[in-house]
């Protein structure tokens, strides 16, 4: 195999440009890969005040014109969007002398971008599919819906490998859109564990600025949303304390706010509920450091990075046992699982956590063992590069080599 | 010379003048030793790749059923004309000579070539979203716009059939005048034209 493997990624967002998972989830990839000796070109979306070419960490990064005009509607404009990247990523491999070996895109909003460079270049296309339409939405309602997941399956055609970031996600990817098991393969989602690590040790003064000595914390981190099952949460807290004394914090913002604020003023427990908005990144590292439990309450969950963040963090986790999160904490061993969208259930696991010192213990170690094990950004990047070095043994013998 | 011809109709496919001009220019440049690979839009009516007239013909359909406009039909149509005119390419060992583009459509397409092949290619303006659409300025209309613009400012040439459209063009998308060639279908220079147009743009990427 050449040591020399070239990747040219496709990817919407990029740091400092951050929507959602995949702009962190494509840095600490393409980062990693770049220490595994890839050469790696990232091309994504122009950002206010960011380069349009610059090298972050080994990784080159070009960001195009992603098209600023008015668009009639948000699909229409990924696809304008991907005209413009189609364009600029097929001059860089011009320039470049065709001196990649596979492009990798991100979800559908890089398809035709994807799509069109494999057939242009003849190189082959993977994609990482790190949600569905069909799941955001559950259904496909509009028109609209149907387009973006047609244009979904089409990527995953076209697609020589699909990586899916869970056995949830693989299970419902070949479902959604009728793939044969062979082109699905299973590599997870990392977490920095660096970040936890550079954390002043005494936290005791910043603690006590969210509760008192004597409260446990119990931290909830996410949208204020349906999904999110923070309604569960909010209401097992006077459940919870019957038992033990405890603060809760709730990190995020959304469309539930207002209503739980009513619920916690009707309950009135405003004292021991803080609802804190968003948070610097310093500020939650921080908290998820000083939580005595971190709660993942979901009940819809591609795979669950915030259970993995308070592993990292050392923030023993209770979880509703779905989705991804049902792959990551094994009960009783590296967290808790309790029923989803069952606040008795979930009052159970956060007691539990909390009254018990020694079961806090055992299982924050075992959680952070298991996160060196199996979700360290190194170890991703090289069965990620794995899976690029098998599919270029492939395409060694295809017509197009 | 080997050329690739990208128009949204052709016959059978029958939606305005367009498509039985492409078929009477291509048949009579293959009467003129040109090879001619046309790139279409695939509508179910026929399954032919070989015409009998010696024109080759790509149809391809949208890969994705559900739209929501012209726009977003186009824009993913584009990436299966590109899997054609790459097919094309490569099974004719990377010797295209040009990209002749009709219309708005496959511009997306032919820029991507340019770019990453160093196909140069030809825009020929049949109409313009502005005369379609008048005093409309919605975001669909101006990302069509926007299409156009693209289209004329990476074509090697611009080639036009009227003195007045040649004009249209320069005012609405200040196109320089010397990027534009005229080319009337007056039956005795037409065909003579446009080779002489293919040839100053065939190679026209050569060096750059």
């Amino acid at each position: 195999m050449k040591d020399d493997l070239t990747v040219m990624m496709l990817s919407w967002e990029f740091p400092p440009r951050i929507i959602g998972g995949i702009s962190p989830h494509v840095y600490f990839l393409s980062k990693s890969l770049a220490k595994q000796g890839v050469k790696v070109y990232v091309i994504t979306c122009d950002f206010p005040d960011a380069p349009s070419h610059e090298i972050i960490d080994g990784v080159e990064v070009y960001r195009i014109d992603s098209y600023k005009n008015p668009a009639p509607d948000f699909a229409t404009w990924v696809y304008l969007m991907n005209l413009n990247m189609q364009k600029e990523t097929a001059a860089l491999t011009r320039k470049i002398a065709n001196k990649i070996d596979v492009f990798h895109a991100h979800d559908w909003l890089v398809a035709n971008a994807g799509i069109g460079l494999k057939h242009v270049f003849r190189k082959p296309l993977l994609v990482t599919m790190h949600s569905t339409e069909m799941g955001r939405r559950d259904g496909l309602h509009t028109s609209t819906e149907k387009m973006i997941h047609e244009t979904e399956a089409w990527l995953t055609y076209e697609a020589w490998r699909v990586i899916c970031c869970s056995e949830y996600m693989i299970t419902h990817v070949k479902w959604a859109f009728g793939l044969p098991s062979d082109k699905l393969v299973m590599v997870p989602n990392g977490v920095n564990t660096d970040c936890y690590n550079d954390i002043d040790a005494d936290l005791k003064d910043f603690r006590s600025k969210f509760a008192l000595p004597e409260e446990k914390i119990v931290l909830f981190v996410g949208r204020l949303v349906y999904e999110k099952g923070i309604h569960v949460l909010i209401n097992a807290v006077p459940k919870i304390l019957e038992k033990v004394n405890a603060k809760f914090i709730i990190v995020g913002s959304g469309y539930m706010k207002e209503q739980l604020l009513n619920i916690v003023r009707s309950m009135g427990l405003e004292h021991k509920v803080l609802f804190e908005g968003f948070l610097d990144e310093q500020t939650l590292l921080k908290l998820q450091k000083c939580a005595d439990v971190s709660v993942v309450p979901s009940l819809f969950e591609p795979f669950g990075i915030v259970a993995l963040e308070a592993m990292a963090a050392k923030s023993p986790v209770v979880a509703s046992d779905t989705g991804g999160l049902s792959e990551i904490i094994e009960h009783d061993v590296t967290g808790v699982k309790v029923y989803p969208n069952n606040p008795d259930s979930l009052a159970w696991g956060i007691t539990k956590v909390l009254l018990d010192e020694n079961y806090r213990k055992r299982i924050r170690e075992n959680a952070y063992k298991r996160v060196q094990e199996k979700y360290d950004w190194e170890k991703i990047a090289q069965q990620t590069k794995h899976i690029y070095e098998g599919v270029l043994g492939e395409y060694s013998k295809s017509f197009w080599a | 010379m080997r050329i690739i011809i990208f128009s949204w109709e052709y016959p059978p496919r029958v939606v305005g003048k367009l498509s039985e001009y492409v078929k009477a220019l291509s048949t009579q440049l293959v009467a003129s030793n040109v090879e001619v690979n046309v790139v279409t839009y695939d509508d179910f009516f026929t399954g032919s790749a070989q015409e009998p007239t010696g024109v080759k013909t790509v149809r391809v359909s949208n890969p994705v059923r559900t739209h929501i406009g012209v726009l977003t039909w186009v824009l993913t149509l584009n990436q299966e004309v590109e899997r054609a005119a790459a097919n094309i390419y490569y099974q004719a060992k990377k010797q295209i000579d040009l990209v002749d583009v009709y219309d708005w459509h496959f511009i997306p397409a032919a820029v991507t070539l340019k770019n990453g092949l160093g196909i140069p290619f030809v825009y020929s303006v049949e109409s313009l979203e502005d005369h379609r659409s008048p005093n409309t300025n919605t975001s669909y209309n101006m990302a069509i716009k926007g299409v156009e613009w693209l289209g004329f400012y990476e074509a090697e040439k611009i080639s036009v059939k009227s003195e007045w459209m040649r004009d249209e063009v320069i005012r609405i998308y200040k196109v320089p005048k010397e990027k534009i060639v005229v080319i009337s279908t007056n039956p005795t220079s037409w065909i003579t034209e446009i080779l002489k147009l293919y040839n100053s743009t065939s190679g026209g990427l050569k060096g750059k």
